[in-house]
């Protein structure tokens, strides 16, 4: 990966870096509301869902659209690199900052799953399909955005994907695979779990690598 | 180097409502050219074509030798980009804009960038959302400029400056001219500065290039010819008469092939021969061939 | 260094036109001796922030009026000749001159008019 790659990547961090450290604080400290009883998960279970994929919203949407429209995009594409040089830059960049806020809120729900007494284990596979389902989700509004070139188009992505995450805890929770086993001391991983997140990593990898086959080819940036 | 910097042949590019046409033109080591044209006559759109941020429909362009856009990447390593409407990374400082540049090009050079900054009387610990548009134009145009480019791209920079800023600005690139194998391309509405400071200037109106020659050839050429024609008295047909206003008996012609031999067609009747500066000859030349091309 | 030379883009003689003039003065008044080297073509161009092409053209014309000499891959000198300075004065009387021919005519003067009123204009100076 050559400098100027490296370097964008980087730059993208360092412009985010307030949201990318507040999410992840944001999300650690929503789990920690979480372990506070019956109510306090509750509430603690809403923030974390809502830290996770506000940031990422935040992080797809500033982070393509607001180049344009602060003007800085020029000065990027200035720079010696080629249009999809600048794309791989921005995918990866973004996707690191996301992964950031994503692996330590991610990671902080499955300790509360597995060392606090009081939230059965049997938690773990739904809360793992949730998590894969936020990075796909992610994954999918960053490709949307980098593909359409309006505000309206973006906005429009991110809409539907945030429905999905209602649509996904209505129709996926209620499966009879996850459901029976979701309350239950032990974690089953079963065929309903690996198909859902088979599923899940497919867009994922999809999602992921159209930009680089897509709007990596584009030869007007402007 | 042999190579032209800039090589642009039969250039085209659609949009919706506007299209470069048949454009072609070239820029040689060790010249500044003028870009001079209307607003909407497809400048920047030129100069983003040069920079590989645009592709054209037709033709070709080579830039310091590399094929645009395919090459753009080894390309821009030695061009120097500004434009007007360019803006820095908002939440980021100039200096940590130095040190991102520096990072990526080896050839940055540190002490002329602290000069640089002492002459434009910018400070390093400034956000860049802070910056007035005279600043930001500055800063963009340290940033080239500290990395010692072979060329430089420049699209409007002094737009919008307050006179001292532009002087500081044109001062500072114009500096380049030291080095014969530095070129600077340059589009401005501002013909004054043009007629000063190019070598050649192109003349470009509605996506089409209307007249492109050196500069001094085109102060040479133009005039203004004042006639005073007594009643009954006409001309004779005179040659390379662009433009012809009546006012009674006094007649003011414009011609962009002057010679003495014209003025002793005209004979006695000359009341009066004038000079023109860019900004009449480029309004004169773009008149003419709107009609011209109506016709 | 160069400030001295000044470009007016109001003036309405062509830039080629003025740099020539004063550097021509500056011989003339002998600020500029003979074999003292002009600044190169770019440097002057960078300095007044005029373009090359303008500077390569008075110095060309220069050259042509003997003014300087440019020796290639040295750069251009002030003409080494003896009461050059001199020269370029009478020339700038001959200027002058011809100009007030050209005008005595337009008025109708003779040439016994145009004389009387230079010896006037000298009488006037000595007065001064």
């Amino acid at each position: 990966m050559n400098i100027v790659i490296r370097k964008l990547i980087a730059k993208e961090l360092y412009v985010y870096r307030w949201l990318i450290a507040g999410g992840a604080f944001a999300g650690v400290a929503s789990i920690l509301i979480a372990s506070l009883g019956k109510g306090g998960f509750n509430i603690g279970a809403l923030t974390w869902l809502t830290t996770i994929i506000a940031t990422g919203v935040v992080l797809a949407l500033y982070g393509i659209m607001n180049e344009r429209k602060e003007q800085s995009l020029q000065f990027v594409l200035s720079l010696p690199l080629s249009i999809s040089e600048y794309v791989r830059a921005k995918m990866l960049g973004l996707f690191a900052g996301f992964l950031i806020i994503w692996s330590i809120s991610c990671a902080a729900a499955l300790v509360l799953v597995f060392f606090k007494a009081s939230v059965p284990d049997g938690l773990a596979p739904y809360v793992t399909l949730l998590s894969v389902f936020m990075l796909a989700n992610f994954a999918v509004v960053l490709c949307g955005a980098l593909h359409t070139q309006s505000e309206a188009m973006t906005s429009a992505v991110i809409v539907v994907t945030n429905m999905g995450v209602s649509i996904f805890m209505f129709t996926v929770g209620p499966l009879p695979g996850l459901q029976k086993h979701m309350w239950s001391p032990a974690p089953v991983w079963n065929d309903t779990f690996w198909t859902v997140l088979g599923c899940e990593l497919a867009v994922l990898v999809i999602a992921f690598t159209l930009p680089f086959i897509f709007a990596a080819r584009r030869r007007d940036f402007l | 180097m042999d190579h032209k910097h800039i090589e642009m042949r039969s250039v085209r590019k659609s949009y919706r409502f506007f299209t470069l046409d048949d454009l072609s033109m070239s820029l040689e080591p060790g010249e500044v050219m003028g870009f001079v044209g209307p607003n909407g006559a497809g400048k920047s759109t030129t100069l983003r074509l040069a920079m590989g941020m645009i592709a054209p429909d037709a033709g070709e362009i080579h830039v310091l030798g590399h094929a645009m856009p395919d090459a753009q990447a080894a390309a821009k390593r030695d061009i120097g980009y500004v434009s007007a409407e360019m803006r820095l990374l908002p939440n980021a400082t100039l200096g940590w804009h130095m040190e991102f540049v520096k990072s990526i090009y080896p050839e940055w050079d540190g002490g002329y960038a602290a000069a640089l900054v002492k002459r434009f009387n910018l400070r390093p610990e400034q956000n860049a959302r802070s910056l007035s548009v005279g600043e930001h134009v500055k800063a963009t145009l340290l940033l080239a400029l500290a990395r010692r480019p072979r060329l430089l791209i420049l699209d409007e920079p002094t737009n919008g400056l307050d006179p001292v800023a532009r002087h500081e600005v044109i001062s500072e690139f114009m500096d380049v001219l030291r080095d014969d194998n530095r070129s600077i391309l340059y589009s401005s509405h501002n013909t004054v500065d043009v007629e000063r400071i190019s070598d050649r200037i192109t003349f470009i109106d509605r996506g089409r290039v209307v007249e492109s020659s050196n500069k001094e050839d085109f102060l040479d050429r133009w005039r203004r010819i004042h006639v005073q024609l007594p009643a009954g008295v006409s001309l004779p047909d005179l040659p390379n008469i662009v433009g012809r206003v009546e006012d009674g008996q006094f007649i003011t012609l414009t011609t962009n092939q002057y010679s003495e031999g014209l003025r002793a067609l005209i004979g006695s009747h000359v009341r009066d021969v004038q000079r023109m500066n860019l900004e009449e000859i480029f309004v004169a030349n773009v008149m003419f061939h709107r009609e011209a091309r109506g016709a | 260094m160069y400030s001295g030379i000044n470009i007016s883009q109001t003036d309405a003689r062509p830039m080629y036109l003025q740099i020539m003039e004063q550097i021509r003065a500056r011989v003339a008044a002998g600020d500029w001796l003979s074999g003292k080297e002009l600044p190169s073509i770019r440097a002057l161009a960078a300095a007044l922030n005029v373009s090359v092409i303008t500077i390569k053209r008075a110095y060309l014309d220069l050259e042509n009026e003997g003014v300087i000499v440019t020796r290639h891959g040295k750069g251009s000198f002030v003409a080494d000749v003896n009461g050059l300075a001199g020269e370029l004065r009478e020339a700038r009387l001959d200027e002058h001159l011809a100009e007030a021919a050209d005008l005595a005519r337009q008025l109708g003067l003779s040439e016994d008019d145009l004389a009387a009123r230079l010896r006037r204009a000298q009488r006037n100076l000595d007065k001064k």
